[in-house]
């Protein structure tokens, strides 16, 4: 053997795939970033699956790593993957009308895996209570507008009036319906936590 | 869409810290002079970063293309009022100067997507952050570059087979838990594979950094950025 | 040389590799075989200690792996089944790196350990493809550079030849035979011989996690089909 092996400090396994699992969780909400559907409130605005991916992140990997992988995911959007909405990149998006959003996504799925999980240890999704997943994407649905109409707000000098129709108002019904399809992927016998 | 294309254009040839430097001495300035003054010195700025990258505004324009009604809905919302006198220009003046600042920090980030390839970026998300959360970020970012194409091919073949089976009688909700519920399975399933890959291959805490180094090609950039950083004070 | 002293190996109570003893000496051409679910890739992920064994001892150049895990993963590089998903970098050149650069060497023995690598598999000349781009042999090869990098005595494959059409499997072939005359040891994992026959100095069949056959070549073939293990011209 020709190198010296005693210097080389091996990343545990179970470090190893928690990181793992959280960027390919941030991999999927890039995925999901592709996958447009019909509005049903709002035919005009298009629903992307995004959310979907901050609540999932919450719930599967708890609040430490499910804040990982959203930090993952905004950090490797803003250095180029084309992760963001449309396809977009670069770290103009953080500055640009959608930044609040971005930027909010690791305080959310920290708050809906602390909310689901407790803070010591995780436990499995499909023996949590339905009060209790709805309450934590709820509330993590609340961090995710509030930061994103006050950046609309303050980075596009709009009126408060206009961010919240323009940022918030327009999209907030098909979370209701993201929520019900977390929900259902939690209870659906395909996905298993561990 | 805009993402990484080799070349050897001066952007290509800087160092990333570099370029991350003056995007964020640029956003910054650009925040601080919002005025039509600012701006149009700004626009000198963004088209010299373009030109450095070899990238054309159009080209620009078109990637990020999406932004564009979000950024027209905000000037729109003020310029129109809902009784006399109907359109007040006065008032979407302000939104109109921040749309166009919005636009020219896009476009110089745009610059850094097209000429940094992701193990540059990783380097340099190591060099800024030390230690084991440095190792993790770095690593984790690097994951998502590589991982994305696959994860977004699983998800359209996931719909495919949906739209073969069921057509497009299903409501949304069910569309969305079909295509996430599979799509996360796929995710978890490679991530399985990947995480004993990655353990075979000794993943460790104190690897060697991919090369990256200030050039003398970098001088007149960090000039660049640091003269942005101290516009702000002036 | 590889040691395996009485190993067992149980997935929730049930025992995928039932008190296995082996040794594997440098430089030998083995192939493992054995129907689905017989055990074989559980044995090989014990080889370099990415598993922990239930009972029994695993040895690498006399060495426990799990006090020396990555002495064991340098000596004893894998090439596991789905290579799509044990690819950490977009790049081929990022990726051949990736083992190297956990061993924290330094840069100009990086850039000779992936030149060698890629060449041995050929792929040379090929650092700055994207991944996505590469042909299904030319991912299985890109795996085997990949473990190369590492410079190991023993190289293991996991179903190598899945999916590959004759060229492709040809091409991999010539590169296995090369490395075989050069030393490396092989342990090629597979329930289908007809491809190795020729090549390999022994052959292993496992059958519910115990050694069924253990024999050279033209010796085992006679025993083989009844453990249902594809054979030329049975």
């Amino acid at each position: 053997m020709s190198t010296a092996t005693d210097s080389v400090d091996l990343v545990g396994d179970e470090v190893a795939v928690n990181l793992v699992r959280a960027a390919l969780l941030a991999a999927l909400m890039g995925a999901f970033a592709f996958v447009s559907f019909p509005n049903p409130l709002n035919p005009a605005v298009p629903v992307t699956a995004q959310v979907l991916g901050v609540f999932l992140a919450g719930i599967y990997l708890g609040p430490a790593w499910g804040g990982f992988a959203m930090v993952l995911y905004v950090l490797a959007g803003a250095l180029g993957a084309p992760v963001f909405s449309g396809a977009g990149a670069g770290l103009g998006e953080i500055f640009g009308p959608t930044g609040g959003y971005l930027v909010s996504y690791p305080f959310a799925a920290a708050l809906i895996g602390a909310v689901v999980h407790g803070v010591d240890g995780l436990v499995d999704p499909e023996g949590v209570s339905v009060a209790r997943l709805v309450g934590a994407m709820a509330a993590g649905t609340v961090v995710i507008y509030a930061l994103g109409i006050v950046v609309y707000w303050y980075y596009l000098d709009t009126s408060l009036v206009a961010a919240i129709v323009g940022a918030g108002l327009a999209f907030v019904p098909a979370e209701a319906v993201k929520m019900a399809a977390a929900m259902g992927i939690v209870r659906s016998e395909e996905v298993q936590a561990t | 869409m805009l993402g990484y294309e080799p070349g050897d254009s001066l952007a290509h040839r800087l160092d990333p810290r570099t370029k991350l430097a003056v995007q964020l001495a640029f956003a910054a300035a650009a925040f601080a002079h919002t005025d039509p003054r600012g701006l149009a010195m700004l626009t000198g700025v963004t088209a010299l970063a373009l030109a450095s990258a070899r990238l054309s505004p159009v080209s620009v324009i078109w990637g990020y293309r999406f932004l564009l009604p979000l950024l027209a809905a905000a000037v729109l919302f003020e310029l129109v009022t809902l009784g006399p006198p109907w359109i007040e220009l006065e008032a979407a003046a302000d939104p109109l100067l921040a749309s166009y600042r919005t636009l020219l920090i896009v476009a110089v980030a745009a610059g850094y997507v097209r000429t940094t390839p992701a193990r540059e970026s990783r380097a340099a998300v190591q060099w800024a952050v030390p230690g084991k959360p440095g190792r993790l970020l770095g690593a984790g970012v690097g994951l998502v570059f590589r991982f994305l194409p696959l994860l977004r091919r699983d998800l359209a073949a996931i719909r495919d087979a949906e739209r073969a089976r069921l057509g497009d009688e299903r409501s949304t909700r069910e569309r969305l838990e079909t295509v996430g519920a599979a799509g996360l399975r796929r995710a978890f399933a490679r991530a399985d594979r990947l995480a004993m890959a990655l353990s075979a291959r000794c993943f460790s805490w104190n690897a060697t950094l991919p090369r990256i180094r200030f050039r003398a090609v970098d001088v007149p950039a960090v000039l660049l950025a640091a003269g942005l950083g101290a516009s702000m004070v002036v | 040389m590889l040691e395996l002293d009485g190993l067992i190996h149980e997935y929730d109570g049930a025992r995928a590799v039932d008190g296995v003893s082996l040794t594997i000496p440098d430089g030998e051409f083995l192939v493992l075989c054995g129907p689905n679910g017989s055990g074989k890739s559980t044995l090989v992920r014990h080889l370099n200690g990415l598993l922990e064994p239930d009972a029994g001892r695993v040895l690498v150049d006399g060495v426990d792996v799990s006090d020396a895990p990555v002495a064991a993963r340098t000596t004893v590089g894998m090439a596991f089944q789905e290579p799509r998903d044990q690819f950490v970098a977009a790049t081929v050149g990022g990726d051949v790196r990736f083992g190297p650069e956990n061993l924290g060497l330094d840069h100009e023995e990086i850039d000779r350990r992936a030149a060698n690598a890629l060449s041995a598999v050929g792929l040379d000349g090929r650092e700055d493809d994207r991944i996505e781009t590469l042909s299904g042999g030319e991912r299985e090869r890109l795996a085997v550079a990949g473990a190369l990098a590492m410079e190991p005595s023993h190289l293991v494959l996991d179903e190598p030849f899945t999916g590959l059409d004759s060229p492709a499997r040809e091409r991999l072939l010539a590169r296995l035979r090369d490395l075989h005359a050069d030393g490396t040891g092989l342990i090629v994992v597979t329930h289908d011989l007809r491809y190795l026959l020729d090549d390999a100095d022994r052959v292993v069949c496992l059958a519910d996690g115990e050694v069924v056959v253990d024999a050279s070549p033209g010796d085992a073939t006679e025993k083989l089909t009844e453990y249902g293990v594809r054979v030329p011209g049975r």
